[in-house]
């Protein structure tokens, strides 16, 4: 009798498999995970063009890792975080790569930097089962994955994605300011190109014709050509697409010309460098971004905190780039938490596809990801700089 | 010390010198034939990207070392290879068909490169090559509806004859070891060959080569289109090995890291290229697992000279601290090469020749057998 209780219990699992309309089994690694060690890994440029991104990254997550193992560990289990320098070079990527899975034996490869970088060695981390963790890079193809490929279900993103978040960010621009002219200025790269998608998307969507489209090279200092064109073209809103300095080199390009023009900059434009640097230049910038950047003197609680460690940890101010490296080890922490004692690859994929909500301590969007959606979240808000300091606008905005 | 007793004029040009080359050529080939299946994907992806840059590196030789021209465009040559692949590869072509077209394409632009360059010289040629890179660059963003601009291109695993070859499997190892040794026997065959030697006139003089009656334009234009196709033909695998291929990646920085190959390996000879990329690709990993095993056998040595274990283990952490400073690799990278380029500027060929016939002639070895003879010749001669 038990017997075939058994094997209709086996018939109904398998069919119960067989029906659902899931996907093929994704294989998942259980290395890097023993009796109180997890090892994770990172690669990040510490050496070449991006390294203003890569050190305080690995900073916010070497602060998360010293926090997390000071509390305790994982279920008793510390990590071990293992980071290597690309130097931005995809070369250098694929072969830390390879060497973190083989030598490091990682179990989850966590917040790697810059876009060739991490394609080159994406197929490499999911070959082996492993699952690649909230990359900082927005592209696409760190979160869409095709169903069809089991491995690509190993890929999760938290980052903003640049597309959406202009979207999101000039829709509530358009609708508070009446923008009838809108204008562009974007960096001849893919972060530039996938603002300039999200703009013409968003017009077209609102039925609005773009008055100018302007682009430059990266590394280029001089943006008069650009900002004179957008200024005979009588622009009343100009979307940035830059990075720190073109931000405030293009609007003191605009000063300099006497124009009193309404600037919108992309994510990248949100970080505390811009304000500090770029000084009365920048006053009375908008831009897209994902949670409040958090001031010292005026940060309350567990931000104050965190803010005071940093400092004293690493000598200098946190930026947003160090809370996003934090916030990417706090978020597999959670997760790795939540898929229990007996940590194994497939137990990790579950808890993150199973909807549990996270809430990092700087007030981000919830994250949130299911079995069809890998992406954190699309919700943007819009600040200025005023004073000097990055002040919310308007939160909660969708396109 | 080997004296070899010639008895026919075509022991001179004979690719295997004498019976030595058959065997150390042989134990060095069957060791490389067995390394897929000893190595990890990581050690077999070192050599992978060995081969890749010593092809390139031959390229170089036959140009810079060879012809005596210079070039700082060779990162646009094996973009143009690896996009050739690239788009044919996204319309369907088989690879038997795109891997020489790369080649031939990229050969073919070559030799346009090569028709302004007759009239530049030195420095020039060199701002001339770099300004051809840039622009190379610039058509690669722009370019959209074939280069998917910057947004880069995701290549497919490799099909050969049906069969997929993935990019860490040792088919793709074999293939790319394949290449070179087929690149680097046409390389020996075309040195010995009338246009070889042509070159080598060319570079050690060009007016004595005119007046030889050698055509310099011609020579130089064929020199140049060589070069570019097995750039092409090494910027296929390139493209292969890293799956996804964007603008940014072929910057003027790569070439002058194809050109480090060829200093560091030595310009003089077809080895350097080999010991050159052998150096280029494998100092960083060797120095990232330093950074790793370094603290723990200076924490252990701490240990072994008498102090306890919680010294041993803090001097250990400290280490590990200062190994792990961001930056460090590279500053020791630059060091090493500002060293090489001081201390030993024939490379390490160059150092590898003295140090063996410091062990053939022992104990009568003089330095000054490498000392420069032939000071009239323009160039680096060590032949």
């Amino acid at each position: 009798m038990k017997h075939i209780a058994l094997k209709a219990g086996l018939l109904g699992t398998a069919i119960a498999l067989a029906a659902t309309p899931s996907f093929a089994q994704t294989k998942t690694t259980n290395q890097g995970i023993s009796a109180n060690e997890i090892v994770v890994g990172t690669h990040q440029d510490l050496s070449g063009p991006i390294k203003g991104w890569g050190v305080p990254v690995s900073n916010g997550m070497k602060m998360a890792v010293d926090e997390i193992n000071a509390a305790g560990g994982i279920h008793g289990r510390k990590i071990k975080l293992v980071i290597e320098d690309s130097g931005y070079d995809p070369k250098k990527a694929v072969l830390a790569t390879q060497k973190m899975i083989e030598r490091d034996k990682i179990f989850s490869m966590i917040g790697a930097m810059g876009s060739p970088t991490v394609l080159a060695a994406q197929d490499a981390v999911l070959d082996a089962g492993i699952t690649q963790l909230f990359p900082l890079t927005a592209a696409e193809f760190t979160y869409k994955f095709d169903p069809a490929k089991p491995q690509e279900r190993l890929k999760f993103n938290n980052l903003l994605p640049y597309v959406e978040s202009t979207r999101a960010a000039l829709k509530h621009m358009i609708d508070a300011n009446k923008v009838q002219k809108p204008c562009i200025m974007y960096q001849d790269d893919e972060y530039g190109k996938n603002v300039l998608d999200g703009f013409e998307k968003q017009l077209q969507a609102m039925n609005i014709k773009a008055a100018a489209v302007t682009s430059y090279k990266r590394g280029v200092s001089d943006f008069s050509a650009q900002v004179s064109k957008m200024k005979a073209d009588g622009c009343d809103l100009v979307v940035l697409g830059t990075v720190i300095r073109e931000t405030i080199g293009a609007m003191a390009e605009a000063k300099k010309l006497g124009w009193d023009v309404t600037f919108l900059g992309a994510t990248p434009t949100n970080v505390l460098e811009v304000p500090v640097l770029g000084k009365e230049a920048v006053e009375g910038l908008y831009a897209a971004a994902a949670f409040e950047i958090p001031y010292e003197d005026t940060a309350k609680g567990k931000v104050k905190e965190w803010l005071t460690n940093y400092k004293k940890q690493f000598g200098t101010d946190a930026n947003t780039q160090a809370i996003i490296g934090y916030n990417a080890i706090m978020t597999f922490a959670h997760y790795a938490n939540e898929a229990g004692k007996d940590l194994t690859g497939q137990k990790l994929l579950d808890a993150m596809e199973g909807g549990k909500p996270f809430d990092d301590i700087f007030g981000n969007p919830t994250t949130k990801f299911s079995k069809t959606n890998h992406l954190a979240s699309t919700v943007t808000q819009v600040q200025k700089v005023e004073k000097g300091r990055w002040v919310v606008v308007k939160g909660g905005l969708m396109f | 010390m080997r004296f070899i007793f010639k008895t026919d004029y075509d022991q001179d040009i004979r690719i295997f010198k004498h019976s030595g080359y058959w065997y150390s050529y042989s134990i060095l080939l069957l060791v490389l034939a067995m390394a897929p299946f000893v190595l990890g994907n990581y050690l077999q992806s070192q050599l992978v990207f060995v081969f890749i840059y010593a092809t390139v590196g031959i390229s170089l030789l036959i140009l810079v070392g060879f012809t005596g021209q210079a070039s700082l465009g060779h990162a646009a040559f094996l973009a143009i290879g690896a996009y050739t692949s690239a788009y044919c590869q996204q319309h369907g072509v088989p690879f038997v068909v795109y891997f020489p077209l790369a080649g031939i394409l990229t050969g073919m632009v070559g030799v346009l490169v090569g028709f302004p360059a007759l009239r530049l010289q030195g420095i020039y040629l060199v701002i001339a090559t770099i300004s051809f890179g840039a622009i190379v660059e610039e058509i690669l963003a722009r370019w959209e509806s074939v280069t998917h601009g910057n947004e880069g291109m995701k290549l497919r695993t490799l099909e050969l004859f049906g069969q997929a070859v993935p990019r860490d499997s040792p088919g793709f190892y074999f293939l790319c070891l394949a290449v070179l040794i087929l690149v680097i026997l046409a390389t020996l065959n075309l040195l010995r060959s009338p246009t070889g030697r042509a070159f080598v006139a060319i570079r050690d003089s060009e007016t004595a080569a005119k007046s030889m009656g050698i055509d310099v334009a011609a020579y130089k234009v064929r020199s140049f289109g060589i070069s570019a196709t097995i750039t092409g033909l090494a910027g296929c695998l390139y493209a292969h090995k890293l799956s996804f291929i964007s603008p940014e990646m072929f910057t003027l920085l790569l070439s002058i890291e194809f050109i480090i190959v060829i200093i560091i390996g030595g310009i003089f000879s077809l080895h350097g290229a080999v010991l050159g990329a052998i150096f280029i690709v494998m100092i960083d990993p060797f120095l990232t697992t330093l950074k790793d095993d370094l603290p723990g056998m200076i924490g252990n040595l701490v240990h072994v000279f008498g102090a306890d274990v919680p010294t041993a283990s803090k001097v250990q952490d400290q280490a590990a601290s200062i190994a792990s400073a961001p930056g460090l690799k590279g500053a020791i990278y630059g060091l090493i090469i500002v060293g090489f380029i001081l201390f030993e500027p024939t490379g390490l060929y160059g150092r590898w020749l003295k140090i063996k016939l410091y062990f053939q002639t022992f104990p009568m070895y003089k330095a000054a057998t490498f000392k420069r003879q032939k000071t009239y010749v323009k160039s680096e001669r060590n032949r």
